[in-house]
């Protein structure tokens, strides 16, 4: 296991956003993360990435323990996250952005900088390299967030909403994109909330709801299973489902 | 005995700087900007209290309640042509915009009333008096019984009216308040008058026992820095508490060091919350 | 564009080192020494207000550190005031170390508080202790025993001195600028939260530039001691000192190399005309026109002169470009 994540709870002045989650990824996979909203995704999510330290529980990372670690040491650890709205360095071009990334694994900047061209080449951003980044639009953006997380050399990135907001077409490359990313060897874990995008890249699904992990497997069983359909839509939905089948 | 009047006094002034130093911590806790222009706020209502007296021979109410309507005024006249602006941009516009409307204050304040302290009258709210051994300047005690009035006051206007709730949900979430039809730029202007106001009308309390000049709002402003941080970010009972601690602390010190180093252990506190406590006594990590 | 990048650099040397060869006569020395000390104070503020974006408000602390330890030095012990220069900026960097630590691990606002509020707390202290001459200060040496005294009739000397200071605190800016010093500071700057995910130490990066700063600017202050031979709370630790340092570098540009030497140059002459035509009473109203001017920075263009110049230019050629397009257009049609 890459990723590890064992009973973790999350606590704010006696709210429990998230309690007892348990969650593990393989190397090699790409697991989406869905549930819905205040089902305690977001919370969960941070606190593998590093910017919540959890009430309780263990998080570990290739045998390492990183429950308590903070986000500089998760990038070291190699562990990348992009942010749901992007954190575009706007002031910087976009392939200083990306050698912001570099950096972490090459302190020399010619390097740095020759290892971001890379990246670029890689996510489809080449031609912008000497854009300023505040200057691109949301696709631009987004698709920016991915290379400067791959920028670190992680072996896992976790990826927030990174498909929201955009349109079909803009989908379907930033898909393209993803796929691109996962066969050169990195692990993803993918929140999302667009069921087309899930069931197209996750080969498992783990489903979130009131904090805690309450279903998972493959992307087709889960979006069937009634546990997930209450979760969802209500009780009336998810007996329908147990009687027609397919919903 | 005289210990005991030296803690009274601490806690009087020091609901006065719980008073102006909310204003301070609803707009940091609002919008995330740090107001350094705050003591020059308080600065202008002590003018106000003094040219409305001299001029037109005002009162201490009248004086006080001008000075809460001038800037309240001015607050919200920040916000529309300054701050809204600069909210949304680089830390570095931030910072500078109310440090320059510091200076822009201070120094006007300098050229247009000159150097030289000027005071209200001694026995205008009143004679001294004697409480059971203690001696008790009227002032003092007026101006520390509006300010906690007005601070608790405060406190209830944000926790129990609807104009109130409609402040702290732009303060916790502003898109989600926008979403809930409240127009968050109407807040917080809001937001800055209240401040501009209680400032003001700290300043006319104060003007009635200590000599006003334009360089006030320096030390001020370092108190209200110091509350706020104590207090917690944007928590105003937080600064209540904190106020009267501030307050209490700086009777003392300048009760057994002398009043030059009253200022020395309050910024020295500060520097120990940074330290030790940075979220303070009731902030909001 | 490299040729005119060169010629550029070129031209400025050249201006800066023959100014006074070419404006001769102690007024203009003596303002051109002021521009280029001021400079290299802005210049040093730069490095944590402009690159890294943690304004201090606060400066004056190390600026007056360096200038107060030189005259204790020479009233302790008598000896040149060079060899409290080290020990100036000694305690420069301990302050900022002080006020670093706890304040960077938290946001900005704290720190620019914590600036303020120790800033201050040292000018009182200073201001009332006697070993550092509390409200009278220091003195240095009136005449000079040898050149080591650094006290010079002319301002050229120290034109020459300052300007050398300026040129290796340049260079070492320059320098960060293209390393992953500099590439991470301004990560910082942007968005400190994403540069934390990239695996950016903050704090560390963000103490390191302050006491580099603060070393500089205790330099400045110890500089200016030298000069002037003279030193107290108000010359050395008030609030006026670093408001100049931080009008400076935004006036021209924080965060650019030569922002704070341009505006340096231009608020420097400015101020010392403002103080020759209103005398004293033009104290009060040079700074409201320096508040005036920050608030226009903040408001309209924060990046200052440099990044206006950059956008007018990036406009001008866009029309000019469009000009162009639209005339091979009327070809091609």
């Amino acid at each position: 296991m890459l990723l590890e994540a064992n009973d973790i709870t999350m606590a704010f002045d006696g709210f429990l956003a998230v309690s007892g989650a348990t969650f593990e990824v393989a190397e090699g996979e790409i697991v989406g993360l869905i549930g819905p909203n205040g089902a305690g995704k977001s919370t969960f999510f941070n606190c593998l990435a590093g910017d919540l330290t959890p009430t309780a529980g263990r998080v570990t990372f290739d045998t390492v323990d990183v429950t308590r670690a903070t986000p500089e040491m998760h990038a070291r650890s190699g562990i990348a996250r992009t942010f749901q709205v992007p954190a575009t360095f706007a002031d910087l071009t976009v392939l200083e952005n990306v050698m912001v990334g570099a950096f972490l694994r090459h302190s020399n900047a010619a390097i740095a900088r020759r290892a971001a061209r890379q990246v670029l080449a890689l996510t489809g951003l080449a031609d912008k390299a000497e854009r300023r980044a505040g200057n691109l639009g949301t696709p631009g953006r987004k698709r920016l967030e991915l290379a400067r997380a791959m920028a670190t050399e992680p072996r896992l990135i976790l990826l927030d909403e990174a498909l929201a907001g955009l349109n079909p077409a803009e989908i379907q490359r930033a898909i393209e994109l993803v796929r691109a990313i996962h066969r050169t060897g990195v692990t993803l874990v993918i929140v999302e909330h667009i069921m087309d995008v899930i069931l197209t890249l996750a080969n498992r699904v783990v489903v979130f709801n009131q904090g805690h992990v309450i279903a998972q497997g493959a992307p087709r069983d889960v979006v069937n299973d009634p546990v997930v359909i209450d979760a969802y839509l209500g009780h009336s939905h998810a007996r329908r489902s147990r009687e027609g089948g397919i919903v | 005995m005289i210990l005991l009047q030296v803690i009274v006094g601490g806690l009087l002034i020091g609901a006065v700087y719980a008073l102006f130093s909310s204003g301070l911590t609803l707009v940091w806790g609002m919008m995330n900007v740090i107001n350094f222009a705050h003591g020059e706020f308080v600065m202008l209502g002590m003018y106000v209290a003094f040219w409305a007296f001299t001029l037109v021979g005002a009162g201490p109410l009248s004086f006080t309640a001008l000075a809460a309507i001038l800037l309240f005024i001015l607050g919200i006249v920040v916000y529309m042509a300054l701050i809204r602006h600069v909210i949304r941009g680089p830390m570095l516009a931030q910072i500078l915009a109310t440090f320059g409307l510091l200076l822009l204050l201070r120094y006007a304040a300098f050229w247009a009333f000159s150097a030289n302290f000027v005071t209200l009258p001694e026995g205008l709210v009143g004679p001294g008096f004697n409480l059971g051994g203690i001696l008790l300047s009227a002032p003092k005690l007026l101006a520390g019984i509006v300010a906690l009035a007005l601070t608790i006051g405060m406190h209830v206007l944000l926790t129990r009216t609807a104009v109130g709730s409609q402040i702290l949900a732009v303060a916790e979430d502003r898109d989600a308040a926008m979403l809930m039809g409240i127009r968050p730029d109407r807040m917080q202007a809001i937001a800055w008058g209240l401040a501009g106001a209680s400032a003001g009308i700290a300043g006319a309390l104060i003007a009635t026992f200590f000599p006003i000049s334009p360089t006030v709002g320096e030390s001020l402003a370092l108190i209200a820095f110091v509350v706020v941080t104590l207090g917690g970010f944007g928590s105003v009972p937080g600064a209540m508490i904190a106020g009267l601690v501030i307050g209490l602390i700086e009777s003392l010190s300048a009760y057994y060091f002398g009043p030059v180093y009253q200022d020395v252990f309050v910024y020295g506190l500060f520097v120990v919350v940074l330290w030790v406590r940075p979220h303070g006594l009731m902030g909001k990590a | 564009m490299f040729r005119g990048r060169a010629i550029g650099w070129s031209a400025l040397t050249i201006a800066l080192l023959g100014f006074p060869l070419v404006f001769t006569g102690a007024y203009y020395e003596q303002l051109a020494a002021l521009v280029i000390l001021s400079a290299i104070a802005a210049s040093a503020w730069n490095l944590i207000g402009g690159y890294a974006g943690q304004v201090s408000v606060g400066h004056a602390v190390f600026f007056g550190a360096g200038a107060y330890m030189p005259l204790l030095f020479y009233k302790l012990w008598g000896v040149s005031p060079i060899l409290g220069f080290p020990a100036g900026i000694a305690v420069g960097v301990i302050i900022a170390v002080g006020i670093g630590v706890p304040t960077f691990r938290l946001s900005g606002h704290y720190f620019s508080m914590a600036t303020i509020a120790v800033a201050e707390l040292i000018r009182i202290l200073v201001g009332n202790w006697d070993f550092l001459g509390a409200s009278i200060g220091l003195m240095g040496p009136p005449t000079a025993r040898g050149w080591w005294d650094l006290v010079f009739r002319s301002s050229v000397p120290y034109y020459y001195i300052f300007l050398s200071v300026l040129a290796i605190l340049l260079a070492i800016t320059r320098w960060m600028e293209r390393s992953r010093f500099g590439y991470y500071l301004r990560a910082i700057r942007a968005n400190e939260r994403a540069a934390r995910s990239l695996g950016v130490p903050v704090s560390r990066y963000k103490l390191l530039a302050l006491m580099v700063s603060a070393g500089f600017t205790s330099l400045a202050g110890s500089l200016y001691a030298a000069k002037f031979g003279f030193v107290d709370p108000n010359s050395g630790l008030a609030i006026l000192v670093s408001v100049n340092m931080v009008i400076m570098a935004a006036l021209g540009g924080a965060g650019r190399l030569l922002g704070p030497l341009l505006g340096a140059t231009i608020l420097v002459p400015l101020q010392t005309t403002m103080n020759s035509i209103f005398g004293g009473g033009g104290t009060g109203l040079t700074y409201v026109f320096y508040g005036g001017i920050i608030l226009l920075i903040a408001r309209f263009e924060p990046g200052g002169l440099i990044q206006m110049s950059e956008r007018i230019r990036a406009r001008v050629r866009a029309r000019a470009a469009g000009a162009e397009a639209d005339a091979g257009g009327a070809h091609a049609a």
